[in-house]
Parts: C-alpha cells; sequence; structure tokens
C-alpha cells in the first residue's frame, strides 16, 4: 500500500520544507518515496500544494484523486482547497488555522471564509480532521510563526495520521533544518504533545 | 550557496532527491567537468545545484548570459575533450537552437548533455506547450527520456556515455513532473571530473561547408542508425496480452499506478530515435494499442507507420482519446481507457457535486511586499495615466499584469518587449513604455535597443534592475558582481551599455524613491526619441535572506494617521490590509520598503521604533 500526503499551504510558510521532512523520514524507514515539488511561483505567495508518497513500491509523483491518506494544510483556505484528493473513507486533514488573506481578495473584496466554513468544506471529506493554532503558538512560543510546520507533524503523528516514527522525523529535522534545527524539534516536541 | 547535501551522498546509499537534482548526481557520476547554464524553470535547480557544489566537486559552472552561449561554452568544453552539460527550458531551447544544430554536425568530443525541461501545461511558462521531441528530430540528435528521479541519474549517465562513443551532443528531455517530481535514488560513485583540455585544429572536422557538409550530415544520420540499434536497450516491456500500452516519460508512471491486469506495457526510454525494431516487435499480434504520450502524436503516428505492414488489422488509440493539450494524469487516463479496457472507474458524482460547493477565493502569485518593481509600476502609472501601450517581458515584472496596476499588455518571450513596441511605435503613434529586467536585458534585450536607438522611435524603456535573476531562484548576471561560483567579478554597469549605444536621455534612479522615480519619468517623457529609465533598487526577496543570515530584519512601517489612505489600493503591497474600512500594515508581512509612506499623506504612515522591528 501507499501512504499519500498532501502538504499545502501559502508561499512562504515552509511547505516545502515540510515535504522534505516527510519524503527523507520515509526514505530513512526504508520506504520507496515519491511526490512533487512545484514551485515557480511558490515564495511569492502562490499556492503550492507538494505530494509526498510512500510504500513499498510507488508508482505515480502525484496522488491519484480521493487517495490522499493525510492533508497537512499550513493555511485553512487552501486545505479546503486540496478536497479534490481527499474522500471520508480515507482522509485525516491537519489544519493550521492561521489565515493569510490574499492581496485579491482584498481588493477584489471578496469574502475570506470565516474558520467554520472551512471547517463545513472539509468535514464530508475527512475521516478525522483536527485543527490545531499551530502558527501562533509558536509565534508565542518559539518566536516565529514559521516552526507551525513542524508542530503539525507532531501533531499529525500523534494523532495516528502519519505512519513514520518520531525517530525518523527527529533524524530528518536534524539532516533538514540546519541551525533551526533545535527550535523544529522543539515545535515537532510540542506537536507530539499537543491534546486536541 | 544552499543546496541538498544528499546529492553528495555516498556511492551505495538511498536518498530522496529531485528529479533535476539527480541529473546533477548522473553528472558528477559521470565525471562532468564543465557546465554553463542560463536559469529557466522548470530547470533552474540543476544550475542552482552545480552553482552550489562546484567548488567542492571540483568542476567548473558559470551562469551564463543567455542559453546560446551556454550551450557554445559547452561546446568550447567539450571541443577541448571535457564532458560537459548545459540545462535549460524548452523556450531556452529555442534561443540555443542556432548552435544546436552545427553542433550536431561537427560533432563533440567530451561528452555534451543538454537537458531540456518541457513544461506541458505552464506551470511555469507563458509562452507555448512546446513538445521538444520535435527539436530533437529536426536536429536529428539522439534524445533520451527518464520517467522518475532514478532514471533522472542514470540516463544522464548514459547520455555523456552515448555522447562521447558517438561523438554526438545528446538531449535529456524532462517534463515538469519528471524534472520537479521528487523520489528514491541509489547512488553510484561520483567520478573526479576532468576539468582541463586542449583544442585540437582540424579544419575537415569543425567548417561545415560543403562538400564535408553532406558528408557530416551522413555521418549525423548514419550515427542515428547505430545509436537506434545500440540503444535499444532503455525500452522495455513489462506484462503481456493482446492489448498494449505503448508510453514514455511519466505517462509510464501513470499507466502502472493504475495497476492494469492482462496488458503489455511497452516503456520507451529513447525518444528519438525512436526503435523500430522495438515498436514492430512490441505490436506484432496486438490487438489494440493505446498510445500515451503527453503533447505531440509522436510515438503514435511513428506506430501508425509501422503496423501498415506489421499488423495492418491493429487498432491504434492515441490522440483521437487523449488531448493534445495540458498535461496527463493517472484519473485522466483512467477515464479516457477504461471504454477500451473495460476497466472500472470510481465514481466521483457525490465528489463533484460536494466541491462544487466550495467556494473559495481565489490565490494568485503577487509581488513581494517592498518589491521594488511595485514601485516603479506605481510611479510610471501616476505620472503617464492608463492611456499608454505597456510592453511586457520576461521576469518577476510580469506580475504587473495584475489589478490594480495592469502594466503588461503583451509579453512573449525574452527581451521582446522592446522589438515589438519597436514594430508597434513605426506604425502608430500611441505612447509606449517597455518595462525589461536587467538579467533580460544582457540576454536578450541588446540587440533589441541597438535597433530602436539606430531607427530612433520615441519610447521610454525602463529597466527594472534588481541585480539579479529573482524569478527562477536569485541567480547573478553580469550586472550582479559575483559569478556562478560565488567569485567576485566585475559588473557590467546597464547605463554605460545603454550609453555607448549613443542614447543621450538616460537616468538612473532608486526604485525605493518615489520623488526621484516620479520626476525621472516626467523628464524622459518629454524628451523625443528614445530615453532609458533604470529604476534600481535590490530585490527585497533576496535583501531578506541576506538579512536573515546576519540575524537582522527589516524596519516596520506603521499607520499612525487614517485619512487619505485610499491610495493604498492602487499599490496593492500584500503586508497591507483593510478590516471594515481600515487600513492596517501587518508587521509580519512587512518588509520595510517605505514607498507606501511617500504615497500616502505626509506622516500617515512611519517607521516603528527601532527594535519592534521584524
Amino acid at each position: 500500500m501507499t501512504f499519500n500526503v498532501l502538504l499545502t499551504g501559502v508561499g512562504g510558510e515552509g511547505v516545502l520544507f515540510t515535504s522534505v521532512l516527510v519524503a527523507r523520514a520515509a526514505n530513512l524507514e526504508g520506504y520507496e518515496v515519491r511526490g512533487t515539488q512545484l514551485h515557480g511561483l511558490a515564495q511569492r505567495g502562490g499556492q503550492i500544494p507538494t505530494h509526498v508518497r510512500f510504500g513499498r513500491q510507488t508508482f505515480s509523483p502525484t496522488i491519484p484523486r480521493g487517495e490522499a491518506d493525510l492533508i497537512l494544510g499550513l493555511e485553512p483556505v487552501e486545505a479546503a482547497r486540496s478536497c479534490y484528493f481527499a474522500n471520508r473513507k480515507r482522509t485525516g486533514f491537519i489544519v493550521d488555522t492561521y489565515p493569510i488573506v490574499s492581496v485579491y481578495s482584498r481588493m477584489l473584496r471578496e469574502k475570506y471564509p470565516s474558520l467554520d466554513r472551512v471547517r463545513g468544506m472539509i468535514a464530508p471529506f475527512a475521516k478525522k480532521a483536527v485543527f490545531v493554532d499551530a502558527s501562533n503558538i509558536c509565534s508565542g512560543k518559539l518566536g516565529d510563526p514559521i516552526y507551525g510546520n513542524s508542530m503539525a507533524i507532531g501533531v499529525a503523528i500523534s494523532q495516528g495520521l502519519l505512519p513514520l516514527k518520531e525517530k525518523s522525523i527527529v533524524q530528518a529535522i536534524k539532516q533538514t533544518a540546519g541551525k533551526y534545527a533545535a527550535k523544529d524539534l522543539q515545535a515537532f516536541r510540542m506537536g507530539l504533545e499537543y491534546s486536541v | 550557496m544552499a543546496y541538498n547535501q544528499d546529492v553528495l551522498g555516498k556511492g551505495g546509499k538511498r536518498v530522496v532527491l529531485l528529479g533535476n537534482e539527480a541529473i546533477v548526481r548522473g553528472a558528477l557520476e559521470a565525471g562532468m567537468g564543465f557546465s554553463a547554464c542560463y536559469p529557466g524553470t522548470p530547470s533552474s535547480e540543476v544550475g542552482l545545484t552545480f552553482a552550489g557544489i562546484a567548488k567542492k566537486a571540483g568542476f567548473y559552472f558559470e551562469w551564463s548570459t543567455n542559453e546560446k552561449v551556454a550551450l557554445e561554452a559547452c561546446a568550447g568544453a567539450s571541443f577541448c575533450g571535457v564532458k560537459s552539460l548545459t540545462a535549460l527550458k524548452h523556450f531556452g531551447l529555442n534561443v540555443a537552437s542556432d548552435s544546436v544544430f552545427p553542433v550536431a554536425y561537427v560533432g563533440v568530443k567530451g561528452g555534451l548533455v543538454i537537458n531540456v525541461a518541457d513544461d506541458p501545461y505552464g506551470h511555469s511558462s507563458g509562452q507555448s506547450e512546446e513538445d521538444t521531441r520535435r527539436f530533437a528530430r529536426v536536429g536529428n540528435i539522439p534524445m533520451l527520456e527518464p520517467s522518475d528521479t532514478q532514471e533522472c541519474k542514470d540516463f544522464t549517465k548514459i547520455a555523456f556515455e552515448m555522447s562521447e562513443r558517438y561523438e554526438v551532443p545528446v538531449f535529456l528531455r524532462t517534463t515538469t513532473m519528471v524534472a520537479h517530481s521528487t523520489g528514491s535514488v541509489k547512488l553510484g560513485r561520483i567520478r573526479k571530473p576532468r576539468t582541463r583540455g586542449r583544442f585540437v585544429k582540424d579544419f575537415e572536422r569543425y567548417y561545415c561547408i560543403r562538400p564535408i557538409l553532406q558528408k557530416m550530415h551522413e555521418r549525423v544520420l548514419r550515427n542515428l542508425e547505430r545509436i537506434e540499434k545500440e540503444y535499444n536497450k532503455l525500452n522495455r516491456v513489462e506484462g503481456r496480452g493482446k492489448t498494449g500500452i505503448l508510453t514514455t516519460g511519466v505517462s509510464y508512471q501513470y499507466a502502472r499506478e493504475l495497476g492494469l491486469k492482462g496488458v503489455k506495457l511497452g516503456k520507451l526510454g529513447m525518444s528519438h530515435p525512436l526503435s523500430r525494431r522495438f515498436v514492430s516487435g512490441f505490436i506484432r499480434g496486438l490487438k489494440t494499442l493505446i498510445v500515451l504520450e503527453e503533447l505531440e502524436p509522436i510515438i503514435e503516428d511513428f506506430a501508425r507507420g509501422l503496423a501498415k505492414d506489421v499488423n495492418p488489422k491493429l487498432r491504434i488509440y492515441g490522440k483521437d482519446i487523449l488531448p493534445r493539450i495540458g498535461e496527463y494524469s493517472t484519473e485522466l487516463i483512467r477515464e479516457r481507457i477504461a471504454p477500451i479496457l473495460k476497466i472500472r472507474r470510481p465514481d466521483f458524482r457525490e465528489q463533484d457535486a460536494r466541491l462544487k460547493r466550495i467556494k473559495l477565493p481565489a490565490r494568485k502569485a503577487v509581488m513581494c511586499p517592498g518589491c521594488p518593481h511595485r514601485s516603479t509600476f506605481y510611479a510610471v502609472k501616476k505620472v503617464l495615466g492608463e492611456n499608454v501601450v505597456w510592453a511586457g517581458d520576461i521576469g518577476c515584472y510580469l506580475l504587473g499584469i495584475f489589478e490594480p496596476f495592469r502594466m503588461q499588455d503583451f509579453v512573449l518571450s525574452m527581451g521582446a518587449s522592446l522589438g515589438v513596441t519597436h514594430g508597434i511605435r513605426k506604425v502608430s503613434n500611441q505612447k509606449a513604455v517597455v518595462f525589461i529586467g536587467d538579467s533580460t536585458f544582457f540576454h536578450a534585450g541588446m540587440p533589441g535597443l541597438a535597433n530602436m536607438r539606430y531607427n530612433d522611435p520615441k519610447v521610454l524603456v525602463v529597466v527594472m534592475d534588481n541585480g539579479i535573476t529573482a524569478m527562477t531562484g536569485h541567480q547573478p548576471h553580469p550586472g550582479t558582481g559575483y559569478t556562478g561560483m560565488g567569485e567576485r567579478a566585475n559588473p557590467i554597469m546597464i547605463e554605460d551599455v545603454v550609453k555607448s549605444f549613443g542614447i543621450k536621455n538616460v537616468r538612473v534612479v532608486n526604485s525605493f524613491s518615489q520623488r526621484e522615480l516620479q520626476k525621472a519619468v516626467k523628464e524622459l517623457d518629454s524628451k523625443p526619441g528614445i530615453s532609458v529609465l533604470i529604476s534600481r533598487g535590490m530585490c527585497r526577496l533576496l535583501m531578506k535572506k541576506m538579512l536573515k543570515r546576519k540575524g537582522r530584519r527589516f524596519p516596520v512601517f506603521r499607520i499612525v494617521q487614517g485619512r487619505g489612505l485610499e491610495v493604498l489600493d492602487k499599490f496593492a503591497c500584500p503586508a497591507i490590509r483593510k478590516k471594515g474600512g481600515k487600513y492596517y500594515i501587518n508587521p509580519e508581512a512587512c518588509w520595510g520598503c517605505s514607498v507606501c509612506s511617500q504615497i500616502v499623506p505626509p506622516g500617515a504612515i512611519k517607521p516603528g521604533v527601532k527594535g519592534d522591528a521584524k
């Protein structure tokens, strides 16, 4: 069986970084990993769904429709946008509740959906959905909302929504985060201990 | 420069690499000694990774001024016996093509690999959905086509081997879903690169004139025949059945994802030359053939041609059931081949209905907070108004196409802003302004500017000089002041180039000063003939990265008085928010450029106290 993780958010939130953590951890556990990293305009506020798939043998780099096992949304509206890949029999959601309103929404005076509405959109596509204020918590405790992504991985593991071992994530963070590793590890542990 | 350390991992290890990183690893395992590139996504990470590791791994790397120069530099190194590689995107190959074709004739000495990344669907391209497999045919140049990251590495090595053995340049073609896919890669051993060589004069070899020309042409064709036979080993068959699927690239992975039973799957690793022997053998005895290939029907036409002799009754499906436009996906292929193979399709009707109810605000890419281009666009429009033809070009500033600016009326290709505007001005009296970036100026802007200056229409050319090739990930160019390997270099100042063309009306201003910008636009607008405004301000994203490394942050601006702020709607900075009719600046998002404080009534926006800065 292939386990499919879709990571999404807005440019600058560390979606790519988070996907590298998951991919490296899965590789460390001996799985074959495949996925996508599309980053044409990622750093300029665009949306960037990133796919990571792991299993004994994997094929397509992209997750087929309705086959995501975990959707890790670092921004609530982007999490809702990826429902195409979700399926209520299969998909767990971890959603960072920190909204990032796009400049065009403001200019066009579009209404940015409330968190309750996002919950309502996701519910019919989710086996389980966990909303966590990770960016704000990390902003307060670690001084930067960016660590919210490592915390979200911790929550996914403690909620049983990501079948990877704690120690592989720890090793992946050490390999990937460089001088920020200490804070990412702290955020990851905060996620593991987070109670819903 | 940051790069994925795993690219230099020990032989035998299994690591996760991006397709583009795997190509770099393949080059290292082949002993490549020289690379020159011009960035173009989806191929940019090849050069970015080379730039990061060149010193450590001991080969030469440069970001050249454009793809043609990069390819020529690689050809020069190859003529001296040094293995070389250039990576470019499909449009980059268009630029380089003038030299690619003759290189195929004169042949190479050190292996020469041209990695070309196509971008069906246009994830990172806005010109055309070009299929460069056609290029391989026009130039009679062999082309390999990996379908995942492991093959990106392995095929790069094979491409070098093929190139040296037959003395031909070899294309390694990826598409976005291969170049930007990630995957587990088993590493081989890195070979020590050979970086020095010597050019040996050989008239018969290097001059493509008749009658040598025809001999060369003959050799090129003969080599293709040999390559077709020898490298048939890159094509393979999996499974058996009366129905066959013939495929290549990422479509092969989509086909495997479907887990089809009783189907014979043919995977082509070499897109040119296609193997007559392989395809004939594959279709013999089949009842039905489905060809899965994105974009052009190249394999399909080839198979149809062979089927006439080998299997005239064969029913062939290709572009009649699958699109010639955009990308494929597992779902699309399943949908289209299900009626032929009688396989079950998942029922998504309920899901479709639910998805329809999800209405979300669109999110488009924007210019960063503090982007110098925003300030320049604002000033030019403020002075010249709306009734102007705005010529666009390739770079971050093409984001000026969106509201509220709408200041890119057309965008064709690198440097085209100048040539097209020239034509417009020669037949129309409309006021015209050209926007061109610094990297694009060096890449393809100079010939257009020379032509304009010589034939002299009245045009204002705004060079948006942020000091770097920003959009593709901050690669240096000849105006930057350091090279692809991070060595200091003497920068070429764009104003010196412009003045040397004999253009008299030239101003250089600070992009972050509205007063300077607006004054210069007014002044230049009143001059006859061509004038050039160089708006200079460092890419804010690059500056942010540099500050972060030093542990520093930008000052943050805040709103201290709320009247007369509506002008901010025309500025569209993502850091400025509006809630219940009130504006405020998000301190997390402000990158401290100060321009908003210059356009609102004096004193309305002020820098925050030192220390509360982000």
